[in-house]
């Protein structure tokens, strides 16, 4: 562990936050688009993608380095990431009745995507509050570093 | 007799405990959206005592008997057990964290000041006052 270690767990926090915020904003974006994806010729809705987070080190490589003692085990952790951007297979898509659309089927609903704006707002204000939090750790530890520096001043 | 005595050495071993608290509070507000993710939470008691008097060991009465394994976790961190469970298994709780943050901030200015307290009272002795 370098004396940056801190710093560096937070820069990982920021990174998979900001990362949420681009899905979230890709979310809203596609609230409307009906053509997400060609399946069998057909058009296929936007999905919408989530995000899963874990801690970074837990991973099987990491695993098996602690277990044949390579690195120390114990360490308090490199921070988080994000593991994987999967989409949302079980929301249903939403049917929307508007015959003169180009996709719409033979009774005249249009699939819509699985985007609810209202989910995305409060999971995109979680994202920031996340943000905000780990800037003052940030901060935080930057003073803590910079007093370090006048010890024997 | 020694010159510089025991307090440098307590205050380096309280610094010590306040970085590593600063790496671990970071780490648990780091992951506080992991689903499953426990707080850890560093001990001040194991940083002060010697590692080796604290060290747990077996009572044998039989030369067969094993001794405990040694511990490979890293002094003083370790998983909070004891918090409420969030809907995603995840076990941060952000005010405590934010507290701890800021406590552990002062505190660690508290010891530095302290340090450079003691560093100017050697060298005001180192030159006789002068």
């Amino acid at each position: 562990m370098g004396i940056f270690h801190s710093l560096n767990t937070t820069a990982s926090a920021l990174t998979a936050q900001r990362l949420r915020m681009d899905v979230i904003s890709s979310n809203l974006a596609n609230v409307d688009t009906t053509r997400g994806r060609m399946v069998n010729g057909e058009w296929q809705p936007y999905r919408r993608k989530t995000v899963t987070l874990q801690p970074k080190g837990t991973q099987f490589s990491s695993m098996l380095q602690m277990a044949i003692g390579k690195t120390r085990s114990g360490d308090v952790g490199n921070g988080v990431q994000i593991s994987r951007i999967s989409e949302d297979t079980e929301t249903p898509f939403k049917s929307v009745y508007d015959p003169s659309h180009p996709d719409a089927n033979a009774q005249g609903y249009v699939q819509m995507p699985n985007v609810d704006p209202l989910r995305e707002m409060v999971n995109l204000m979680s994202a920031t509050r996340s943000y905000e939090a780990n800037v003052t750790v940030f901060n935080a530890n930057k003073s803590m570093l910079m007093k370090a520096l006048e010890i024997g001043k | 007799m020694k010159l510089f005595g025991q307090t440098i050495s307590s205050l380096e071993r309280g610094l010590n405990y306040s970085a590593t608290k600063g790496k671990v509070i970071a780490q648990n507000i780091a992951n506080v959206d992991t689903p499953n993710y426990k707080a850890k939470r560093v001990k001040f008691k194991e940083f002060l005592v010697d590692a080796q008097m604290n060290e747990l060991r077996a009572y044998k009465t039989e030369h067969k008997h094993m001794d405990f394994p040694e511990r490979n976790v890293q002094p003083g961190v370790f998983d909070y057990s004891n918090f409420r469970y969030r809907h995603d298994g995840n076990g941060v709780d952000m005010d405590k964290e934010q507290a701890n943050l800021a406590e552990n901030q002062i505190y660690y200015n508290a010891l530095v000041d302290r340090l450079n307290g003691k560093f100017n009272t050697l060298q005001n002795v180192i030159k006789g006052g002068r």
